[in-house]
């Protein structure tokens, strides 16, 4: 027991990064015909500060989401993790590797999967691709159909194999997209926006594989995602990033308890008198965020979320009550749209 | 082996997608035997029953098949994928795998000369059957020397293209620099005139520059126009030299180039 303690707490980190910074120089042009003889002859440049001074670990077997709105930094820093990038400034360490000096010994030791990039062979069958795949990745055949047959369970991709891509529904493409990055089983899975443009049924058959293949294979995965389904199901912690700065870095339940000011109480009103109780009447307690006989949501400030369920069940005639969080979303956009620090304080 | 099953795959990959364009493949032949069957017939009208600079009608004709065959062995359109790989972050991916990007490039390039010169070839053994002129006397030995000479221009080629596509790095002209070369070396190297016919200055540019190693040398090689052991090395070596300076530039192209990479998309 006491060596598994010690083995637990003295684990190496399988990503670490330390202020790590990237700043691009854009080309600044006014409109018109003037602007674009302006910038042909005297051009201007602004520095953008995509991540800035971003310090975090992650430990082996972790699912970890970037959260953040559009041009926050999340997709600029996996690609800063995976060597993609060259970072303006700091440090990264990666499955032990520095990630742009680490050469094809740490690129079989990742998968990089990006959500609208594809490395499919558009015009054959995927089948080409992943065996184009074993070649890149050195994959003894046996390994390779073993692994082959591993995804295509767990992926359900049966008959899709032979159709060419270009015929594959999106849905479709990303599970093949998967099974192309995974076959050299990388312990380490970089996604990013794994999930995009998906319907629901193929959002959440994407989700049930990652679980899966992460259970079976312990592997570790960091993802981007504007989904926050994708963030709920799959990690166990996130580092919330708005304009290249880290803002947070927990447990997401946490992160809602810390900004959500916020609860809600659902209410399933019984009894002979329960159809008497009008929107008016339920105001007194909160703002109604919902009626419709039986059910009722009141949201209420979060320290007053006790008391105030005490009062309702005393006053009316309440058959069901629940204290809830608000919907993760809402928190969320209500957390970026107010500016993280505001929300937080 | 892991690197000859590497090749094989991405040959074969390249090979596949072909056969998916049966359309493409006959526009590029026909646009790999126009430009040189164009500069024959030209020169063939000129040179009427007498000589141009000393090539006759004859000369040309096993001068611009040599061109046809050699230059289909060495193009290289690298830097056009290149340009869309970096702009449109299709090189995103390609820099995930264990492999670096110019070996697809290489596998595709050599996928793509077996087939288009392969054709040719059969369609020049076909001509020479029938057409005395176009037949060449060659021996085993210069044989040998010109399949070098193909090799260096075919690898100085896509070192050329595949630099220039590097440019997109810094810029969104990567393409234009690489038509306005291609336009250059229309004259220089010999794609529309043997450079003996070229004034002697011109000439001159195109022997101390690359130029003449891309093309010319190893056309003259193949048709005899060069003879004499010292003309023959001074070719080989000013491909090496030249090769050598290309991949140099490479090196500096893609090492900066690759910490200046947006890697935009997702």
């Amino acid at each position: 027991m006491s060596v598994a303690t010690v083995d637990f707490f003295t684990m190496p980190a399988v990503v670490t990064a330390e202020q790590l910074s990237k700043t691009f120089r854009v080309k600044v042009r006014d409109p018109g015909l003037k602007g674009a003889l302006r910038a042909l002859l005297r051009p201007r440049y602004r520095e953008v500060h995509a991540v800035r001074d971003v310090t975090f670990r992650i430990d082996p077997g972790e699912i970890v989401a970037f959260l953040g709105p559009n041009g926050a930094g999340k997709t600029t820093t996996l690609k800063m993790l995976t060597g993609l990038l060259y970072p303006t400034a700091g440090q990264v360490r990666v499955a032990d590797f520095v990630p742009w000096t680490g050469g094809p010994a740490f690129k079989r030791r990742i998968a990089l999967v990006l959500g609208n990039r594809q490395q499919l062979v558009w015009d054959l069958p995927p089948e080409e691709t992943f065996l184009l795949n074993r070649a890149i990745y050195d994959i003894p055949e046996r390994a390779y159909r073993e692994r082959l047959a591993e995804l295509v369970s767990l992926l359900e991709l049966g008959d899709v194999l032979q159709k060419p891509v270009r015929q594959l529904s999106l849905g479709e493409r990303m599970k093949c997209e998967l099974t192309a990055s995974l076959l050299h089983s990388p312990p380490l899975l970089f996604l990013d926006e794994p999930t995009l443009g998906l319907d629901v049924t193929a959002q959440d058959a994407i989700r049930r594989f990652l679980i899966e293949y992460r259970s079976r294979h312990n592997a570790t995965v960091l993802l981007t995602s504007h989904y926050m389904q994708d963030v709920t199901a799959l990690a166990s912690r996130v580092l919330m990033i708005n304009r290249g700065r880290l803002l947070y870095d927990g447990a997401l339940e946490a992160l809602v308890a810390r900004i959500a000011r916020t609860k809600r109480i659902e209410l399933v009103l019984g009894g002979t008198d329960g159809n008497r109780v009008t929107a008016d009447a339920l105001a007194v307690f909160g703002e109604v965020k919902a009626f419709h006989f039986p059910n009722a949501v009141l949201e209420v400030r979060r320290e007053d979320a006790p008391a105030t369920s005490a009062r309702l069940l005393a006053a009316l005639p309440v058959a069901d009550l629940s204290i809830e969080d608000p919907p993760i979303e809402e928190v969320i956009r209500h957390a970026f749209a107010q500016g993280f620090e505001e929300a937080d304080a | 082996m892991s690197w000859l099953r590497r090749y094989g795959a991405l040959i074969r990959n390249a090979w596949l997608v072909d056969i998916q364009y049966r359309a493409a493949i006959v526009l590029w032949l026909l646009w790999g035997v126009t430009e040189p069957a164009i500069a024959l017939g030209i020169w063939w009208a000129i040179a009427g029953a007498g000589s141009v600079g000393g090539y006759a009608r004859a000369d040309f004709a096993r001068y611009f098949f040599a061109v046809m065959l050699i230059n289909q062995l060495t193009i290289a359109w690298d830097s056009w994928y290149l340009d869309r790989w970096i702009r449109e972050g299709e090189l995103n991916y390609r820099l995930a795998r264990p492999l670096h990007p110019a070996h697809e490039a290489v596998a595709e390039n050599i996928a793509y000369k077996a087939r288009t010169a392969s054709v040719i070839l059969i369609v020049w053994i076909l001509c020479a059957a029938a057409w005395p002129a176009v037949r060449l006397s060659i021996d085993p030995g210069r044989l040998a020397l010109t399949a070098l000479a193909v090799l260096l221009a075919a690898a100085m080629r896509f070192f050329i293209s595949f630099t220039t596509g590097l440019l997109a790095f810094w810029t969104t002209r990567a393409t234009a620099i690489m038509e306005l070369h291609a336009g250059v070396s229309l004259f220089l190297a010999g794609r529309i005139a043997p450079l003996a016919l070229l004034p002697s200055a011109v000439a001159g540019i195109a022997g101390v520059l690359w130029f003449r190693g891309m093309l010319s040398f190893p056309v003259d090689l193949l048709t005899g126009a060069v003879q004499g052991g010292d003309a023959v090395l001074r070719g080989l070596a000013s491909q090496v030299v030249w090769l050598g300076i290309w991949i140099l530039a490479y090196r500096i192209a893609w090492t900066r180039g690759i910490r200046k990479y947006g890697a935009v998309g997702g």
